[in-house]
Order: structure tokens, then sequence, then C-alpha cells
């Protein structure tokens, strides 16, 4: 089953007197001229975002630390921080991101040109403004109070419909399609693309429109948070690097019938997760179990994905050395694995029980959001941008200082906030110590994690200028794409 | 799109059965709960909360107190949280079924709060000494019983604190709490060896919030003037808190002639206090959210989720 990676296999019929991959260079190029101005409205959004959040996040972090720093300011306070910085990091930055790499990556996929791109453009102006009033709403003391759902009915009536106009748009793409098979990365993305609206509207209508009665809001909540993390980040990410990997090193996938195989597992199992996060609340057993069955399933799509990409990389791990987007793309596919069997692990009854109400929690989250998606989108934009803007990254010792510090950043946030919500934990389930104990333990561990905080404030900052340098025509004009170390020898596949 | 119709179905369907599993059948076994009741119909909980409670719960939801508070026990067999005293029995889903935003919470980075409004106003084990540190033990335990005379309006001042709660290892700061209804002028010489920074603030204080409290041998809740003193300024309740202080819910004004009945009464100064001749007032919001903090109350007991009898039967508990 081993498909060419050259998306469509087939070359246009109507190359009899040039060759076909010079027809090919010509139709690629036109097709990212079209999606240019989207793309980078998305991603020029997206990354503002990014650095409003990581500002927020700094405040909030220090504020954990010193709790009476400015009490007498509501809208800072971190009750309000704190929401609004993780907002505006899913919806702002993630989501927009995601969003401008699957629009570019349907674009060459389908192999159309984007028509109507104000269409689009108009969608992302609708959800930056959708954001924006959220975020306003939120620090203005107008939380909805449910996790990950905190923005407020006007922001979020203005989020649907700007995701109506692009998704609608995304699949009016699909619809002009080139003839050709369709590609395990348009799987995902269209997976994401109709499962969002859903997954929204679902949780919108059950919590805010017509609530249902009681815990079971609590139980929408969390089924909400956990699939807008699978089925919408996670879609979006593993397609991305479904594309990525092969495309850069030159091959094809290793097994088109694993990828098909963990796409589907990976939607029914993981869809049925989140639920273990509730364990011992006021719920019927059955739901908890179903979920930590799910969780435990979900080691299936894990290892066919990992298991896939792997083989695809045999003898092209050298690589990672020259190539910026196969070298985060990389780190996102194996925290993808990372994040999953952290998952199964804390979703143990024994475990959970420990873990539960700890930092653990939001160590798993950052995992899932940040070391692999938020990296496998920065491997995607180092790969578009180039493609869009017609110029190479201008430095790659900004690329290097990017990479390893968003790598060493969410990897000692990560593992600061796993050691420590476990000792947070065990200290909570130990009756004999004061409560206080257990808020005590974990300090530490927080003060850590500002530590990591300033290596991804350092990052974000300098992917920021690097994008803009490359915005306003700074990039190099070289027919060679920006390696992280010169080429010794041959240069080997893509870019 | 022939040949598509599959992955079509298939995403629809898998979402479909993800919608319908976990949200929509868990809807249709406890997404309709009535009251429970005796069988002649009396003794109803739970029951509808007060409008200002509910404003209490906008106030929680704004203000994010969920990101460090949860409100739901556990089981005995899932963690300490009745053996912490976080309450008699576990959760039920029916103790929420007249929230109008369910606040269960996944972070306790604060202690649980399902029962805030009923349990005893028990502090940490060697958690918090009450303001300057050791001097401030002596003039608030002191001045408790001086103060209860002075406050004859006031049923829960009458009670008195240090007899009510020494069976639970009740460190000073909770005798200060108890002792909410604050010195009243007349305790001054009893505090004599205090600083007299903020007492003449003090004044009348909260002695309406204090009429919450039910003298009937229970050991005594926080009060309102407790939650006040901790929301604006946790640290002068409980030394090692890392919760925020919430200045912006009050008020902080000079003292013109009469002081506001409502202002909140420092017992003690401590550092972050007002000074001398302020005083704090507490916002609506303020007293909305301290009402909904009062009204967590889940004592009442559930023929589904039965108080445990620790020792006997371990992990035996009626789960229906």
């Amino acid at each position: 089953m081993n498909t060419p990676v050259e998306i469509n296999p087939e070359p246009p019929a109507s190359a009899n007197e040039v060759t076909s991959a010079e027809v090919d260079r010509v139709e690629r190029a036109l097709i990212d001229a079209s999606t240019r101005l989207a793309v980078l409205v998305f991603y020029t959004s997206a990354i503002a975002w990014l650095i409003l959040s990581t500002l927020l996040a700094i405040v909030a972090s220090f504020k954990l630390h010193a709790p009476d720093t400015l009490a007498g300011v509501s809208f800072l306070t971190w009750g309000r921080l704190s929401p609004a910085q993780f907002d505006v990091l899913i919806y702002g930055w993630a989501s927009m991101a995601g969003m401008g790499t699957a629009i570019w990556l349907m674009a060459r996929l389908c192999r159309t040109t984007l028509r109507h791109p104000l269409l689009l453009i108009s969608g992302a102006a609708f959800w930056n403004l959708g954001v924006l009033m959220g975020l306003i709403g939120i620090l203005a003391g107008d939380s909805t109070g449910y996790e990950w759902l905190e923005f407020p009915g006007y922001s979020a009536i203005a989020l649907f419909c700007a995701y109506l106009l692009i998704m609608t748009w995304a699949l009016i793409m699909f619809r002009f399609r080139r003839r050709g098979h369709v590609y395990i990365t348009q799987w995902y993305l269209l997976g994401a693309f109709l499962w969002f609206p859903w997954l929204y509207a679902a949780a919108q209508v059950m919590l805010f429109i017509f609530p249902i009665q009681g815990v079971m809001q609590a139980a929408v909540n969390s089924w909400f948070a956990n699939n807008l993390l699978f089925l919408w980040f996670g879609s979006i990410g593993l397609g991305t690097a479904y594309y990525m990997i092969p495309k850069v090193i030159g091959r094809p996938v290793h097994s088109y019938y694993l990828a098909t195989l963990g796409f589907w597992t990976f939607a029914l199992f993981s869809s049925w997760t989140g639920m273990q996060r509730l364990i011992d609340g006021p719920f019927p057993a059955w739901m908890i179990t179903a979920s930590i069955a799910a969780t435990i399933l979900t080691m299936i799509p894990v290892a066919t994905v990992g298991l896939n990409h792997h083989m695809t990389m045999r003898g092209y791990f050298s690589l990672m050395r020259y190539s910026p987007t196969l070298r985060f793309t990389v780190f996102g596919a194996v925290a993808y694995s990372a994040f999953s069997i952290v998952g199964v692990v804390m979703s143990l009854r024994t475990v959970a029980r420990i873990v539960h109400f700890t930092e653990v929690g939001t160590g798993y989250t950052y995992l899932g959001l940040y070391a692999f998606f938020t990296m496998v989108m920065f491997g995607s934009m180092y790969y578009i941008v180039p493609r869009v803007v017609g110029r190479e990254w201008r430095y790659a010792s900004l690329i290097k200082l990017h990479f390893w510090s968003s790598a060493y950043g969410i990897g000692l946030m990560v593992l600061l906030l796993l050691v420590g919500g476990f000792v947070q934990g065990v200290s909570l389930n130990d009756p004999t110590l004061p409560f206080s104990e257990s808020t005590e333990s974990i300090l530490p561990y927080l003060r850590g994690r500002s530590l990591s905080g300033i290596l991804l404030t350092v990052s974000h900052c300098v992917f920021a200028f690097h994008f803009g340098l490359m915005l306003l025509g700074f990039g190099r004009t070289a027919s060679v794409p920006t390696f992280l170390n010169p080429v010794e020898g041959e240069r080997r596949g893509g870019h | 799109m022939k040949g598509l119709q599959p992955l079509f179905l298939g995403v629809f369907g898998i979402f479909a059965f993800s919608w319908l599993g976990m949200t929509v059948v868990p809807n249709l076994q406890i997404g309709s709960l009535n009251p429970q009741t005796d069988e002649d119909g009396s003794d109803v909980y739970p029951s509808p909360r007060s409008g200002m409670a509910l404003r209490g719960a906008q106030v929680y939801a704004a203000n994010g107190c969920v990101y460090c508070h949860s409100q739901q026990v556990r089981p005995d067999y899932g963690g300490s949280d009745l053996e912490r005293k976080w309450g008699e029995r576990r959760s039920a889903p029916r103790d929420y079924i007249f929230e109008p935003i369910v606040f269960l919470g996944t972070m306790r980075t604060g202690p649980d709060l399902a029962n805030i409004g009923h349990r005893p106003a028990l502090q940490e084990k060697g958690a918090a000494t009450p303001a300057p540190a050791p001097a401030g033990a002596a003039p608030a335990a002191a001045s408790s019983p001086a103060v209860a005379p002075s406050l004859g309006a006031s049923p829960a001042a009458a009670h008195p604190a240090p007899a009510a709660s020494p069976s639970i290892g009740t460190s000073p700061a909770a005798v200060v709490a108890a002792a909410s209804p604050a010195p009243a002028p007349s305790a001054l010489p009893a505090a004599g060896d205090q600083p007299a920074a903020n007492v003449p603030t003090a004044a009348p204080s909260l002695v309406a919030n204090a009429s919450e409290l039910t003298a009937d041998g229970q050991p005594l809740p926080y009060t309102a003037a407790w939650h006040h003193r901790h929301l604006y300024n946790p640290r002068s309740v409980t030394d090692d808190s890392n919760m925020p202080a919430y200045h912006f819910l009050y008020e902080k004004r000079r003292i013109s002639g009469a002081a506001s009945p409502d202002a909140i009464n420092f017992a003690g100064a401590h550092e972050g206090n007002p000074e001398s001749g302020w005083e704090i007032v507490p916002s609506y919001d303020a007293k909305s959210l301290v009402a909904y903090l009062m009204s967590r109350d889940q004592a009442h007991q559930l023929k589904e989720a039965k108080s445990p009898v620790i020792a006997a039967a371990p992990g035996k508990e009626a789960q229906k």
C-alpha cells in the first residue's frame, strides 16, 4: 500500500511539451499564491494572540507566588487572567494557527486554487473579533465559569459565525478538488472541520441556551474540553504531521493501511475519553469506566500512528539536523505519543485518585496542546510561510533558538507539573498532613514553571520577530530553503 | 463523491456516538432528578437558593474561584475528603439540581468548598496562627468572652466560641473566626496588649451576618465576617495561603463620623489590613459571594449517598 508521496500521483494529462514536474511546480506555485493572503492573515493573528497569551501568562504566573500584587485591580485578578490566557491560547493562537495550516494543506491536497479568499478573510476577522470580545469579557468579569468555554455568549456567537464561514469555504474547496485519491491528511482535516461546529454548538446549547440540570453541566464541560483537545486540535495536528513528515523526507507514508486504521480508531476511542477526569465525582460510575476503557484503547491509534511515522522516518532521522519543519514536527509527533501514554497512566484508577485535582491535569493539557500541537504548528509554519511569501527564512540561528527554547521550555514545564502535581496529590491524599501542605509542596514546582515560562517567552518572541521579517519581505531570496545546519555533501529530500 | 460516503458517514457516526453516549444518555439517567422528601412530603432537600446566592454564583464564576476550589466530596475510597472533614458524605448528583452553574472543579490549589457554609470553622492543623504571630493569639482568645455580652443582640455571639471548638482541636485562628462579631468598644481593654492600630475601625461590624449561625450545639461554621476578612486579606486568616486578595470587591474609605455598620471587622492587626481611621466596606458583589459561599451545604442526608462509617465499612457505602 505504498502510495507515492506526491499527493496526486497522476501528472496532468496535458503534459506533452513541458515535463510533468515543471507543470506540477507551476501549479503548486499558483495554489500557494492564491492562499497567500488568507494564510498570512490567519498566521499573523495567531502569532499576535500567542504573544498576548504569553504576556498574560507571565502576569498570572507571577501573581500565583505574589497573591497580593495588584489586588485592587479587578481585571488582573488571577482568576480572570488564568482563563483569559488559556482561552486566548486555544482560540486565538492554536485554533487560528491550525486553521491557517489546514487551509493551505487543503488547497495543496485538493490541487485547487483558493477561490474567493475574501470570504475566508472575513471569517478570520470575525474570529479575531470573537476572541477579542471574549478576552475583554473575561477580564471584565463576564466569564461563564465553564472551563475552556469562559467566553461569554456574545463572543461565542461571533466565533461560531466566523467558523461557519471558514468551514463552508474549506468544504467548498474540497468539493472542487481535482480527481485523485483523498490523502489521509484530508481525512483528518475534514473530520476536524465537521466535528468542531457540532462540538461547539452542542456545548453552547446544553450549557447556556437550554442548560441541562446539575452535574450533567460538568460532564458536558468535560466532554467538550476533551474533544476540543482531541478531535479539533488532535486531528489538525495529526493530519499536518502526516503531510509534513513524508513531504520533507521525500518518501511515501510507510503504510497507508495503518494510517486509515489509525484515523478511525483515533476518532472512535478518543471521542469517548474525558470522563475519567471526573473520577469519584457525583456521576454514574459507568461513565467514568467507559472513559477509562476508551483511554486505554487509544493506545491502538497511538501505536499505529507512531509506528507509521517511525517506519517512514527510518533511515532519515539525520534530516532532522537540517530541516526545521521536520525537527518541530517530529518533536510534536513524539510528544503526541508521550501525551497519550501519560493520559493512559493518569486514567488508571489508582493513579487517578492521586493526581485528581492537582497540577498533573495542567501538565497533561500542555503536553497535548503545546508539546504536540503547537510544535507541529510551528513546524508547518516553517514549511508554509516561505512558500506563500516567496522568501526563505532569514536566520537559521533564530530557528534553532526558537526550537531549543520551546523544546526545553515545554519539556521543563510539563515535567515540573507532572512531578509536582504527583507530589501535591500524595500530600493531598494524606489526611494527617494539613491541606496547606499540599499547596506548599507544589509551590517550588510552580516557581520552576515560571522559569520555563521565560524560555517559552523567549521562544515566542524570537519566532514572532522572525515571522515579522518574513512578512515585511526581509526573507532571503534564495532557491534553497534555510537549513538549520550547513548541509554536508548531497542535499537529500525536500526542505 | 462516491467512495467518500463511508468517510462522511463515519465522521458523523463517530461523533454522534460520542455525543449520545457521553452526554445524552447520562442526561437521561441523572438529568432530571427531583428533590428528596420524606414519606409525608416534608424535609425537602435540596431547595433552590436565594437571589443573593445566585448572584454570588456569578461573582464566583467571574473571578475564577473554580480554578482553585472544587465543590465535590469524594467517597471514602476516592481520597481524603471525608477525613479532612470537607463533608460528612460523598456528593451526589441530587446535591446540584438547583445550582445555576455547577462548579465541580478540577483543581484543589485551595480546599474544597462543597460544605463551606456548614462545616466547622476548622483551621488546618498547625497552619494558621492569627495575625501577628504569637502576640495575636492571646488577645484574640481573650476578646471573645469579653465581646459576647456586649453584643447581646446577636445569638451567635452569645455562643461561647472557645467552648464550642476545643473538641476539634481548633487553633487560635478559628477562635478569631468564631468570635467574628467584632470586639465592640467595650472589648478594648481586654485586648489591651494588642497594637491598637485597627481595632477602633472595627467597631460594630457584621452583626447581621452573624445571625446565620445556629447555636444548637454544632460546631460553628465560618461566619460572614470571617469570609469577608478572608476575601479581603487571606493572609490575615491563614498565614501560608496563596489565595489572591480581592480588594476590588471592597471599598476602602476613611471613617468620617460613625463607622459603617457593614465594615469588616479585622480581629487583630495584620499586614494588609487597613490602617487606623479607614474602614473596608463590602460591595454588593462581595456580600453576594459570601452569601453564595455560606449556602454551600451538603450536610443533609441523601438516600443514595449515606455517610460512611469510616472505620467499620470502608468502601461499602450505598451506591444506588
